[in-house]
């Protein structure tokens, strides 16, 4: 009872003290005077008299600008429109004129010279160039640079080029001439004006170059996350835990798992510190061939090609003085972003850096495009694979034009296709062949380019489709010429003595349409590794992989022509019109260089491939034995495209019902089983 | 408080069996009690009333009353601008310290009105646009009140307009600011920047290290990466209501209707329209107007009156040539309008160039080649006028909502579009209302997006000072300039690298299993054999019983994990496990002993040539039934595939990931609950990410085992079908769309069943269906 009634006694007092609380607050809160609560924070006053405010210009005053004549360039400072004549460029597109070294030639001039002589730009011609490329190399004579060229006026429409930084003293001023330096410092480059280069290391390929390092999509989950740019080159690949480690590139010693490796050139981890020093950004396309994601630390240069290429997809430029923020938000970010950004890394890779011939050429782009104004590249030629060097914007600059775009822009190719058929020296006209193209539901029109001796016949079989012949093309490479007569996407190349189905061709079509950017063709090639005498060879034996396929029946598209008539240097498509079967090879290294993938092979009948005609003198067939010339050619090829860019395929892509023991009704593409 | 009452009345009923003392004693505790709670319920009631009429009388202030500030006439002037400040170098980034939002904090200083020793005002004390700017900045996610946790600073100093204020005052004003600190982190906007006669291209205020948000930069005042390029902002297109209108030819090709211009441009554009007749039209200001209409809304050529802005739609092409100063407020004029603007200024930045791509929606010419610009303009294509015309503005946007699931509208590009327009949340709600629908979404782009409003202005500005601190957290290109309808129709495919991964890597077979020991064991000794296999997964879905002891387990040449789970959840499956080290993963059923050891190793061939897509052996299709107006699926031997089975499957481990943390709306825990349809779940997945079909491989129909008919025979059942029906109906509806893509093709060996020697062929033991 005692301790019932005490317990009660403490139970209401302590009640009544909450309850005296709960009172005293608000009591508190008048007596002190109410300060803005941090919840709802009061923000900018609502004005009583806002309808009543004046507007921050006078109706009049937007027009009124008092008119001035617009000045000139101040400081030294040049931009696009007031230092750069683009009237000499109207035409002909950009056309360069390279200075030729006074003394003996230097390397660096010599790798310059070659990456440009028989590309697309070059002139031999000063007067007809719209810009002039003045090499600035550090080993010409007497260290000292070259002297002022002869047509220099003023710099205006001259491109100086160093590859290599800070290469000799100069002579003159630069005036107006752009400057296309290795990571420029943010403080005198001039936007939009001048181009950042790269800054390659001394033995950097001249063509192809290597490839990117990423052999897989994601990280491996064993492999670090951070590696760290060294003063003295190298990486230092830091664990998962960096918590105590270096940030200015100074690490203890004590890290158990932790590494350094001065001799290795390419880190192994997901991100890529890299200091914010000059120096340093040699690192940056260590990074980027590794497929690390580069963290740029406050860089003090600016970024290679930042006038066109996106860096915020490949490359994290961030601040030094957060560490912590930072390393939180390497640690956080959503793997979908890691994925990302790894994967550009190894596109802008391939696609700008890998050599020297590919930076000249994307500064030589970067100019063109500023030229050609509204007909430059858009943004996600430049960003997205296969790049612009690849993607010409003289053929197009809508991207669903291309074959590369579709599934980004959620478009399809035009549901249609032209057979281009090639009728070569026995001059006959390949009729069955019309018939069986013509009648393929997707058929749009015939081409037929003749190219033998005799006259073409005056009559030609009536088709369901449009017949269009054209005359005079001697040289094996015409068959790739962009004609304007090409109304689809889809071009079906074909040779006189050819033999397909109608059934054939309308299945090889619809598998072509999911695989644009590719070639589908039906007898194929394959390349190999020839250890015996060192070099490529190729063979049309049957084998269970393949890397090619005969242009004399194959499906692509049709900027392949724009491509291989005004992108391949003019040496490989002569070297093709000399040996017929090396068109082939070429157009496949084209193809593959581009799309990184092999191509397609859909089932062909038998009876074809027996019914082959012997070949003739030009014939395009293959070889029972591939003969030393052709094997010449793919090496000779290869050395063009500066690596080896055909990659092998081991399937086919057949109906789905094919050979299968159901019912030949049920199946659509039942003449392609026949024995 | 009733509560209280009824203990009380209560309370007697307990008092009598007690002492008079004790009595006492308790009605006084009670009544305190009581006492007690009746002033808490009053004082919930009165500092309420008290608070919200302080509050009144805080927000509605008059400009007039805001404290005046007097500036002695030798107080500091900060130094010029910087012209070599970097965000790196200039801006103290440790104000915005870590921030789990990655959202700056922006602090306002309260108004003041200064006046210099004589007591003349400095200023206009503020504009309505300024006004404007900062309520929209105050009404934003990243507005502070408190000046400790700020990273960016903005003045309540209005330097909009330069001609509006005197500039050494002006600068003694932000000098004295609190936490000017040499300007660092602070934030000016001006619009109308320079003055006579020379018209400087940035603010003349001397303003050290602060930012400025400056409309008419030119490239030699632009600091690139510090200061942001704003648009002179037009009242004008603002107020005035104009039709919609789409992209396609109109009546002019180009147009011009500044008024204020240098002869000499005005001699080029006379000269223009003598050339090009009546595709060219100049404008000029009216001189013989009747009182009372605005001059600003009417323009004239020769004797014509042209209403103002609505003769801007009549035109393809719209020059904006610079005047005295760079930028100018035509810009807006001409972009409200849908027309193309020509902007002939040399050395402008363009408004919001860091992030906006104005090769997409401008045409830029060199004052140089102003007397080419009509063929300059006459090369450029149809279609790419159109396209600009698109990205400008007027987009008809058609959003198809299915408003059976929420979750649609948080699918990626409705939500961006959401995003950007904030208005548009009405419509959300408005769309829970009303069902189904097929709504018809007015969105127009960049002048919408950017510059239609003050406030648009004020933010853009902001995210891009934002996303320079946040880089991670950084809006991408697509995401400031893509129009809605773009997004919508566009797929990036998360794996979009030509890759063909090496084969040394090999695969992780996953093995779901739940108790049938016996056929896990002939499959795992079956998948052993597989030469490019590298490490076998059972994934034990049975929680009330123990896997098998190790030496019960058949030894294999690779490292075999047993997993157990939580839940016996289908989805189990499809979870990125840290065990899988290899990019491929073959998902495969505890029942599947019919595939050969050939068949595996060619799939797995076949998804190192295609590893952004799902790689399987019977193939099914959907179809779209025209009586039921639904989809419909089918497993019959057709000539077409959308989709695989996954009880025997290779992909990228991916998309593991993206199936447990990505899967759109309640598709997963529907999968789970039903047991049913997690491979068809799976083709959808991987179908919408990547816009890819499937690949089947081999001729393999079904994967029919002997033994356990049951399962096959569940498959051919009636009810099944309609289930799985059901699942490609329900998927479709909350994907927003129907993400399957049908092909004709299916992928065999390079010699499947061609006449060649059987033991020359790398994969010969390839055939029953």
């Amino acid at each position: 009872m005692q301790s019932w009634r005490r317990k009660a006694l403490l139970l209401a007092l302590s009640a009544s003290w909450l309850l005296v609380l709960l009172g005293a607050f608000p009591l508190l809160r008048l007596a002190v005077p109410t300060r803005p609560r941090a919840g709802a924070s009061q923000g900018w006053p609502r004005w009583l008299d806002a309808e009543l405010l004046q507007s921050f210009s006078q109706p009049g005053e937007l027009l009124e600008d008092a008119p001035e004549l617009p000045q000139g360039p101040r400081g030294g400072s040049c931009d696009w429109g007031a230092c750069f004549d683009a009237s000499k460029c109207r035409g002909g597109g950009l056309k360069v004129f390279v200075y030729s070294a006074a003394g003996p030639v230097s390397e660096t001039h010599r790798r310059i010279l070659a990456s440009i002589e028989g590309s697309r730009y070059h002139t031999s011609n000063a007067a007809e160039a719209c810009l002039l490329l003045l090499p600035l190399t550090r080993d010409s004579s007497a260290g000292e640079c070259s002297p002022v060229p002869p047509q220099w006026n003023g710099g205006r429409n001259h491109l100086v080029l160093s590859l290599h930084p800070a290469p000799c003293p100069r002579t003159f001023q630069l005036g107006q001439a752009i400057v296309a330096e290795a990571s420029p410092t943010v403080d005198t480059f001039r936007h939009g004006f001048d181009v950042a280069l790269p800054l390659l290391p001394e033995a950097h390929a001249l063509r192809g170059g290597a490839p990117g390092q990423l052999r897989q999509h994601s990280p491996h989950p064993r492999v670090a996350l951070l590696a760290l740019a060294e003063e003295r080159g190298g990486w230092h690949t830091a664990g998962t835990n960096f918590s105590a480690c270096p940030w200015d590139g100074h690490c203890e010693q004590d890290h158990g798992p932790e590494q350094t490796h001065p001799g290795a050139t390419l880190p192994n981890a997901t991100f890529c510190l890299i200091p914010g020093h000059r120096p340093d950004a040699s690192h940056f396309l260590q990074a980027l061939q590794a497929g690390c994601i580069p963290v740029l630390l406050s860089p003090r240069w600016e970024l290679p090609f930042s006038e066109v290429i996106d860096w915020t997809k490949a490359a994290i430029v961030t601040d030094k003085r957060l560490p912590l923020q930072v390393l939180a938000a390497l640690q956080q970010m959503p793997l979908t972003r890691v994925l990302a950004l790894r994967q550009q890394t190894q596109f802008l890779w391939d696609a700008y850096f890998s050599s020297v011939e590919k930076v000249i050429h994307t500064t030589l782009e970067i100019i063109q495009d500023r030229i050609f104004g509204a007909s430059a590249h858009p943004s996600l030629l430049w960003n997205s694979p296969p790049g612009a060097l690849l993607a010409l914007s003289t053929f197009s600059t809508s991207p669903s034009d291309f074959p590369f775009y579709h599934v980004q822009q959620g478009s399809r190719p035009v549901g249609r296709f032209s057979a281009l058929i090639w009728v070569g020296a026995p001059g006959k006209p390949p009729l069955k062949l019309i018939q069986a193209v013509a009648g393929s539901q997707h058929c749009a029109q015939i081409l037929v380019l003749w190219s033998s001796e005799k006259p073409p016949p005056p009559r030609w079989p009536e088709t369901a489709v449009p017949l269009t012949v054209s005359e005079g093309h001697r040289k094996v490479s015409d068959r790739f010429f962009p004609y304007n007569a090409i109304s689809t996407d889809a071009i079906l190349s074909l040779d006189a003595h050819s033999s397909l189905s109608t059934s054939e061709v309308d299945f090889a079509f619809v598998v072509w349409q999911s695989f644009p950017e590719r070639m589908v063709g039906f007898l194929t090639w394959s390349h190999f590794w020839d250890e015996a005498l060192g070099g490529w060879g190729y063979t049309a034996e049957r084998a269970n992989e393949f890397s090619m396929v005969l242009t004399s029946a194959a499906f692509y598209h049709r900027y392949y022509h724009t491509l291989f008539t005004h992108s391949l240097p003019e040496a490989l498509r002569a070297l093709a019109d000399e040996a017929p079967t090396c068109v082939d090879v070429l157009m496949n290294f084209l193809v593959a260089a581009v799309t990184k993938l092999p191509p397609i092979k859909v089932p062909y009948r038998k009876q074809h491939q027996e019914a082959r005609p012997p070949l003739a003198p030009e014939g395009r067939g293959p070889r029972p034995e591939p003969q030393p010339p052709v094997r010449n050619c793919i090496n000779q090829m290869a050395a063009g495209f500066g690596h080896m860019p055909l990659v092998s395929s081991r399937l086919r892509l057949d109906p789905v019902l094919f050979k299968d023991s159901v019912s030949v009704l049920r199946k659509k593409y039942r003449s392609l089983e026949k024995p | 408080m009733c509560a209280a009452v009824k203990y009380s009345l209560r309370g007697p009923a307990l008092i009598p069996r007690m002492k008079t003392r004790h009595r006492i004693y308790y009605v006084t505790l009670f009544s305190i009690v009581l006492l007690g709670l009746i002033a808490t319920g009053v004082f919930q009631f009165w500092p309420h009333s008290i608070e919200s009429s302080n509050d009144w009388s805080v927000e509605k202030r008059s400009i007039r009353d805001v404290p005046v500030v007097r500036l002695p006439a030798d107080s500091p002037i900060p130094e010029r601008g910087d012209l070599s400040c970097r965000m790196h170098t200039c801006f103290d980034v440790y104000r915005c310290g870590f921030n789990p939002k990655n959202k700056i904090k922006v602090y306002i200083y309260s108004l003041k009105k200064y006046v210099d020793d004589s007591g003349v005002p400095v200023s206009n004390t503020i504009s309505r646009e300024y006004n404007e700017l900062l309520t929209a900045i105050s009404d934003s996610d990243y507005y502070t009140d408190d000046i400790n946790r700020a990273c960016l600073f903005v003045p309540s100093i209005d330097v909009l307009n330069q001609n509006a204020l005197r500039i050494k005052e002006t600068a003694q004003a932000l000098a004295q600011l609190s936490r000017w600190d040499r300007g660092t982190n602070h934030l000016l906007f001006n619009m109308l920047p320079g003055g006579p006669p020379d018209y400087n291209t940035a603010l003349d205020v001397p303003r050290d290290r602060a930012l400025l948000a400056g409309g008419g930069f030119s490239t030699w005042t632009y600091r690139q990466g510090y200061d942001v390029s704003i648009p002179v902002y037009s009242p004008l297109s603002a107020e005035v209501d104009l039709p919609e209108r789409g992209p396609g030819p109109r009546q002019y090709f180009l147009l011009s209707s500044q008024t204020a211009l240098h002869p000499e441009y005005r001699e080029e554009l006379d000269a223009l329209q003598a050339r090009h007749g009546p595709s060219v039209l100049v404008l000029e200001k009216c001189t013989n107007l009747s009182e009372g209409v605005p001059a600003v809304r009417k323009r004239c050529h020769r004797h014509q009156v042209f209403d103002y802005p609505q003769v801007l739609q009549e035109a393809t092409f719209c020059m904006v040539l610079r005047g005295a100063r760079l930028g100018q407020a035509v810009l807006s004029d001409v972009l409200r309008a849908g027309c193309v603007p020509v902007v002939i200024a040399d050395s402008y930045i363009l408004p919001f160039s860091e992030v906006l791509d104005w090769k997409r929606a401008s045409v830029v010419v060199p004052e140089e080649k102003m007397s080419d610009v009509y063929s300059i303009l006459q090369s450029i294509p149809q279609r790419q006028i159109e396209e600009m015309q698109r990205q400008i503005s007027d987009i008809q946007v058609s959003l198809t909502i299915n408003l059976n699931t929420e979750d649609s509208f948080c699918s990626f590009p409705l939500k961006l579009l959401l995003m950007r327009h904030p208005e548009i949340e009405e419509i959300q709600t408005l769309l829970f209302l009303v069902m189904p629908w097929n709504l018809e979404v007015k969105a127009r782009w960049f002048w919408e997006a950017y510059f239609q409003s003050i406030k648009a202005i004020a933010l853009a500005t902001l995210q891009i000072i934002n996303d320079r601190i946040y880089p991670y957290a950084a809006s991408s290109y697509e995401e400031w300039n893509d129009p809605p309808t773009v997004k919508w129709g566009s797929v990036s495919n998360p794996l979009f690298l030509p890759l063909i991964p090496p084969q040394s890597q090999g695969f992780t077979a996953i093995v779901l299993t739940y108790d049938r020991v016996e056929s896990l064991f002939r499959v795992i000794t079956e998948v052993s054999k597989v030469p490019s296999l590298a490490k076998l997964l059972v994934v034990w879905n049975n929680q009330n019983k123990n896997p098998p002891e190790d030496s019960l387990w058949p030894k294999i040449r690779v490292p075999l994990k047993v997993v157990r789970t939580a839940e016996n959840k289908l989805s189990n499956r499809f979870f990125p496990y840290d065990e899988i080290e290899t990019e491929a993963v073959l998902a495969i059923d505890d029942d599947i002993i019919m595939l050969t050891s050939d068949e595996l190793q060619f799939g797995y061939e076949v998804w190192r040539e295609f590893p952004d897509r799902l790689v399987g052996y019977p193939g099914r299709l959907h179809l779209w039934d025209h009586e039921m107006n639904k989809w419909k699926y089918e497993s019959e031997w057709t000539n077409e595939v959308s989709m695989v089975l996954t009880g025997a499957a290779f992909y990228h481990k991916y998309f593991n990931y993206l199936y447990t943390y990505k899967m759109p709306g309640d598709i997963k825990s529907w999968v789970d609950a039903h047991m049913n349809c997690e491979d068809i779940a799976m083709n959808f997945l991987v179908a919408n990410v990547t816009g890819k079909a499937v690949i089947k491989v081999t001729p393999r129909k079904k994967f029919k085992c002997p033994e356990c008919t049951a399962i096959d025979g569940l498959s051919l059942d009636q009810t099944h079908m309609v289930e799985r029906s059901e699942c490609i109906n329900k998927f479709a509806s909350v994907f927003g769309t129907m993400p399957l893509k049908v092909v004709e093709h299916r992928a065999d060996p390079v010699l499947y069943k061609d006449d060649f020697p059987e033991k020359l062929k790398s994969f010969p033991n390839i055939g029953s269906l």
